[in-house]
């Protein structure tokens, strides 16, 4: 088999023309299944992919089987989609009954149909007047929410927009901020309980970000929580005079949520201006996860990650709930593997941290008392010390989600070993131009010369279970399946299937027309099991990868939708 | 209505001598001609990766036209060159010289229409120029016009500000190179691509 055979677009016709011949004349006539609350709620055993990391817990955990250890190796292309525009894709498919919504840079949702790959519509916001000129780390999105008959995108410049699921026409669209002055959104949508929830980049820009609840039928907005306190609120005391107004705090990854505690978690990002001698203070919230009441917004309790941060180690790595036992005692957990290096296991009832463990070389977060972290001071840089700390800016992981699963109760985390030199620089805030007042460059962890792995933690120990180690870094999110296989993909753009006990590797695609930065889905339809990956270099590793840019400079660009079945 | 026609008349000749309105209106010559090409070279090497050779934006903003050297964005050549001295390149930020910074500056003024003049740029003033950064029209005028699909605006795309030369339509910047089968294939037969299937 050569590469040539798998992609020929000859080869796929007949495939393609046949599949969509036997498509049910029923499930067609059926049209749109409508997303209701009731099935958002189960979507975990749903047989689409209904929504980011699939359940609201955040898992992107799978009970499908049909897909095992024992055949994953005997999977093959089903069908593909090219898209011509060449920045990053780090989108995940979701998938509703046979409909498939994928996006694309520059805010473009295409609708297919999941079995044929057949074309059903396509809607390209306009973003003609935008200079795209605040948007920190490519020009990226991350994927649509369902609800309804509507399919939901944020974008680039603000918007919120609500198209119908059978035509990709426009319901409503709402700009919650304008563009071009600091804020932008990459984001997912998440749909709950009639609303849909976005959350603002901008942490390097000087914005004022928050999460915001809008109406998913109208478009109102319900409730807004800024991430920054102004002062007279919680956590107002925590900036110097003023400087809340620019203090970043970005929202930028979609949230996850509780039902049995009726709590809506949401991570935020860095402080504004990076470096944190200009701002004295612990500056609440950044950095920090948050427990929201999904009605109003308000803040039930919060968890700093890393106070006053000088490192942009944003606290914005989807928090996972699930449930672990340690030291013998049984917790209702949250857990995520933080951009500071520490993997966070917390109570989700109170926000008391139950364990950090290290899942990477971490040394600006240095250690915790009474369950919170302490910085190690010699590592802040200033306008005339520069410090080398890990890890490097871009994380431990950055935005990849993790995978947890509940058979081998492991989390599965992209990691990238990195650490930096780093330096205060002068700064000054304009609305559209970079606020960060720090100099950088991400380079090697002196004791690894791998930029990347795919490890699995123990959730019960925090330990690490397995660890697959990659020269080149791991920039692409997980996805478990109760048929014990892990999926991720590589930046040489492979699509890996690792045996979740293990971490031995049980298939690898062909090499895909580009490097992969996007997570996994995986769906049925009429009994049968497909695995879809975005393939398509970019995000913020070659713009801000410091010594790793070369390692990956030579990684074709281009997006591509590739779709997996067994024979 | 002659008045118009005659103004009509003169701005047509103006701009087939390629002299566009806003430099008429005063763009000054802020950097010399060597500075910019100097500047294209370093940017080409050091940039383009992330705002596209043409300055039209990938990953990273465009970096010329009317979006962005706005008047509402306000900027002045002192903003932007103290973030590109401090900042830029994003993987390497303050790594270049202070000469290269200063020909980046001029190449990217000299691409937003500013013309060359005979005084060299110098760090020193372009770090307290308070000269507004706005678009003044595509670049090079006198027989170098540069006329690429980044010297245009979107469809929809509002007009530059007032007394400036509107943009003209974009070309679809990738037109042609979109045939997917094409460039599966171009990929495919890229020499010396590593981890080929095995």
């Amino acid at each position: 088999m050569t590469i040539i055979h798998v992609f020929s677009r000859r080869r796929l016709w007949p495939l393609a023309l046949l599949a969509a011949t036997l498509a049910p004349a029923a499930a067609l006539a059926a049209g749109y299944p409508q997303v209701t609350g009731a099935r958002l709620a189960a979507a975990a055993t749903d047989n689409g992919w209904l929504m980011f990391r699939r359940d609201y817990a955040g898992n992107s955990y799978a009970p499908f089987r049909q897909i095992d250890t024992a055949n994953v190796k005997d999977l093959r292309l089903v069908w593909s989609y090219r898209s011509h525009l060449k920045e990053g894709y780090e989108g995940t498919p979701i998938v509703n009954g046979d409909y498939m919504f994928i996006t694309t840079p520059k805010d473009h949702v295409i609708a297919l149909n999941a079995v044929t790959g057949k074309v059903l519509w396509k809607y390209e916001k306009s973003l003609a007047g935008v200079a795209l000129k605040t948007v920190c780390c490519d020009v990226v999105n991350r994927g649509v929410a369902l609800y309804g008959n509507d399919v939901y995108l944020a974008t680039l410049d603000n918007y919120v927009v609500a198209l119908n699921a059978e035509t990709g026409r426009v319901v409503w669209q709402r700009q919650i901020k304008p563009a071009d002055v600091g804020y932008a959104m990459t984001l997912a949508p998440m749909t709950l309980k009639g609303m849909v929830i976005v959350g603002e980049s901008g942490g390097e820009y000087g914005a004022r970000d928050f999460i915001v609840a809008l109406d998913a039928r109208t478009g109102r907005e319900l409730w807004r929580r800024y991430t920054i306190p102004a002062p007279g609120h919680l956590g107002g005391n925590t900036w110097p005079k003023g400087m809340y107004k620019h203090g970043g705090g970005s929202a930028w990854i979609t949230g996850t949520y509780d039902p049995s505690t009726n709590t809506l978690f949401w991570g935020v990002g860095n402080p504004g201006p990076w470096l944190a001698k200009l701002r004295p203070g612990k500056n609440l919230f950044t950095d920090s996860l948050l427990a929201l009441h999904p009605r109003s917004g308000k803040i039930k309790w919060y968890y700093q990650y890393t106070p006053h941060d000088s490192w942009d180690y944003d606290g914005v790595n989807t928090p996972v709930i699930t449930n672990l036992r340690y030291h013998g005692r049984q917790y209702r957990a949250v857990v995520e593997a933080n951009r500071n290096g520490w993997f966070y296991a917390i109570d989700r009832l109170n926000g008391k941290l139950i364990y950090a463990v290290r899942f990477t070389r971490a040394t600006s977060v240095a250690g915790f008392r009474n369950g919170k972290p302490y910085t190690d001071n010699a590592l802040r840089p200033t306008l005339t010390k520069q410090v080398f700390t890990c890890p490097s800016f871009l994380g431990g992981k950055n935005w990849w989600p993790i995978s947890v699963d509940p058979l081998t109760h492991m989390a599965y985390v992209p990691t990238i070993h990195t650490c930096m030199t780093m330096k205060g620089a002068p700064t000054f805030y304009k609305a559209g131009l970079p606020y960060l007042g720090e100099t950088f460059k991400v380079v090697h962890d002196p004791d690894d010369r791998n930029w990347g792995a795919l490890q699995a933690i123990n959730l019960d120990t925090g330990g690490q279970a397995w660890d697959h180690e990659s020269a080149l870094p791991w920039d692409a999110g997980a996805m478990s399946t109760a048929g014990g296989v892990v999926f991720s993909g590589s930046a040489r753009g492979h699509l890996y299937a690792f045996d979740a006990r293990t971490g031995r590797v049980l298939w690898r695609s062909p090499q895909l027309s580009s490097g992969i930065i996007a997570p996994p889905s995986t769906y049925i339809v009429d009994g049968k099991q497909y695995v879809a990956i975005l393939a398509g270099w970019g995000g913020g590793t070659p713009i801000w990868g410091g010594q790793m840019v070369e390692s990956v400079s030579n990684i074709p660009r281009g997006g591509h939708l590739y779709v997996f079945a067994l024979p | 209505m002659r008045t118009r026609g005659l103004a009509l008349a003169l701005s047509i000749l103006l701009a087939a001598l390629g002299v566009q309105r806003g430099e008429a209106a005063g763009a000054p010559a802020l950097f010399a001609a060597a500075q910019a090409r100097a500047g294209r070279a370093v940017f080409e090497h050091k940039c383009a990766m992330c705002h596209g050779r043409r300055l039209q934006g990938l990953s990273g903003p465009a970096l010329k036209g009317p979006l962005f050297a706005s008047r509402k964005a306000g900027y002045t050549v002192r903003d932007i060159f103290l973030f590109l001295s401090v900042n830029m390149p994003a993987y390497a930020p303050g790594s270049l010289s202070a000469e290269q910074y200063v020909s980046v500056m001029s190449f990217l003024l000299q691409q937003n229409g500013f013309p060359a003049g005979r005084v060299a740029l110098t760090a020193q003033a372009a770090a307290t120029s308070t000269v507004a950064l706005r678009y003044h029209g595509p670049a090079g005028r006198r027989g170098q016009h540069d006329r690429r699909a980044s010297d245009c605006a979107a469809p929809g795309a509002r007009a530059p500000s007032a007394g400036r030369t509107a943009p003209r339509r974009c070309k679809p910047l990738a037109a042609g190179a979109a045939g997917s089968a094409r460039r599966v294939d171009a990929a495919r037969s890229r020499p010396g691509a590593p981890e080929r299937l095995r």
